[in-house]
């Protein structure tokens, strides 16, 4: 796949943000439409960074980290469920191609294969929309508060604290969501651990049921690629620890 | 909680542990990039007030929206650096940022978040432009670091339009190719 020699100044020239007027223009509504030329704008764009290179040197004074470090501990932060699944570039491309078709085939006035193109973006757009809202239906009845959890055990058990860890190796990814969980004492939370097949337990989260005694931990920062022999969770400090300091209360044995 | 990461974790986990709320991860990618990030800021500004209101404006964007650096598409350092540069225009333009930052991609392979890896990096930069013809890197410097438009640096210049443009792309093209193994 090559680019298309007519625009490959002005991409470099665009990249730069050099490019104005009617240029810009012509050039942003061939980018909607040419992948290729996209691929070489973020690769001009990696050639700008190099230049930003060439100015480095200066260090910033050192009350600017502690003015950083103390404007983000006052912005407390909710886990974010990544959002790698579904980025918004490829949508806005579709949203920026069907524009730009859009306005070509007004131009050209019923360009049969402008309206197939057309056609298909929306088609894509739409499977990508259905895709996004079944991922988020997905993700909400694991996490919202009104979720209920039911775990089904034999007739007339009394009801035992269940764990459930879904974990990908090698994305780092994991899932834990418990239920029936007892009430914790005062300034104590529950941590979850990856114990690897050799080496200490990783810390892999700490939550806190609710009131019926549900949890979930989504994705929290843990290395990849770590083999796992078994998932245990023990009560903590509720800040969480390093490595254990009590023994656990609930154990599970990967691969069972 | 990130208490597991190391001094020398790569970029793309500690991104991961910032989306997860770890502000040791946070510090550790301020320590990592913010000379990159002051510097483009202060040579773009020109004034150490300004350049560290822009180092605390980009860290704390990526504090907020770390979704906005997509890892598979480039380093945390290049993207740093070209989102400080643009935002460093726009402020010396006086004028409302004009790209979101999560429109940003940049392709560039070279990894940069280690000390040695930076510095051999810094070291080719300085080399191409030092052997680059003066007219051709004050172009450059002039659309990167001044933000000017090609029709103002050839009002400056005198160059002709077309020719602006000619030295301007294969100025980035003589910097990509130091960079080809």
């Amino acid at each position: 796949m090559s680019i298309h020699e007519q625009f490959a100044e002005d991409l470099a020239l665009y990249a730069l943000g050099a490019l104005q007027g009617e240029e810009r223009t012509t050039i942003e509504q061939h980018l909607a439409g040419c992948a290729a030329c996209r691929q070489e704008l973020e690769q001009l764009r990696g050639d700008t960074a190099y230049l930003a290179l060439s100015a480095s040197g200066p260090q910033p004074p050192q009350r600017s980290r502690q003015r950083l470090m103390a404007a983000i501990a006052k912005e407390s932060r909710r886990v974010e469920v990544p959002k790698h699944a579904f980025v918004w570039w490829p949508v806005l491309q579709w949203i920026g191609a069907a524009a730009a078709a859009a306005v070509v085939a007004l131009l050209l006035h019923q360009n049969s294969e402008l309206k197939q193109r057309m056609s298909a973006m929306k088609t894509e757009f739409a499977r990508q929309h259905i895709q996004l809202e079944r991922a988020n239906r997905v993700v909400a009845s694991f996490t919202a508060p009104e979720s209920q959890q039911i775990t089904l055990v034999a007739a007339q058990a009394p009801p035992q604290p269940q764990g459930k860890a879904f974990y990908l190796r090698n994305q780092g990814s994991l899932v834990f969501l418990a239920s029936n969980m007892p009430a914790l004492p005062p300034q104590k939370a529950y941590e979850l651990w990856i114990i690897p097949t050799s080496g200490a337990p990783i810390p892999a989260g700490v939550f806190k049921p609710n009131a019926h005694g549900g949890a979930t931990v989504l994705n929290p920062p843990i290395p990849t690629g770590v083999e796992a022999k078994a998932f245990a969770i023990t009560v903590e400090p509720e800040a969480g620890v390093d490595a254990p300091t009590s023994k656990p209360i609930m154990v599970g044995v990967a691969g069972e | 909680m990130s208490s597991d990461l190391k001094g020398n974790a790569p970029d793309v986990r500690l991104v991961a542990a910032i989306r997860s709320g770890s502000e040791q991860a946070m510090a550790q990618v301020y320590d990592r990039y913010s000379s990159v990030v002051y510097s483009v800021a202060l040579r773009v500004t020109g004034d150490a007030g300004a350049a560290e209101d822009l180092l605390q404006e980009i860290f704390m964007q990526l504090w907020r929206n770390p979704g906005a650096f997509d890892s598979n598409r480039g380093s945390l350092g290049a993207w740093l650096a070209v989102i400080t540069r643009n935002r460093a225009i726009d402020s010396i333009r006086r004028r409302r940022p004009e790209t979101d930052i999560e429109d940003v991609i940049v392709s560039v392979e070279p990894d940069m978040a280690g000390d040695a890896a930076r510095s051999q990096a810094m070291k080719k930069v300085r080399g191409t432009l030092d052997n680059m013809a003066p007219q051709q890197r004050s172009l450059l410097e002039m659309a990167f670091f001044e933000g000017l438009t090609h029709s103002e640096i050839a009002a400056k210049t005198g160059e002709p339009l077309g020719t602006v443009k000619t030295r301007i792309r294969s100025g980035l093209l003589l910097l990509r190719k130091a960079f080809v193994p």
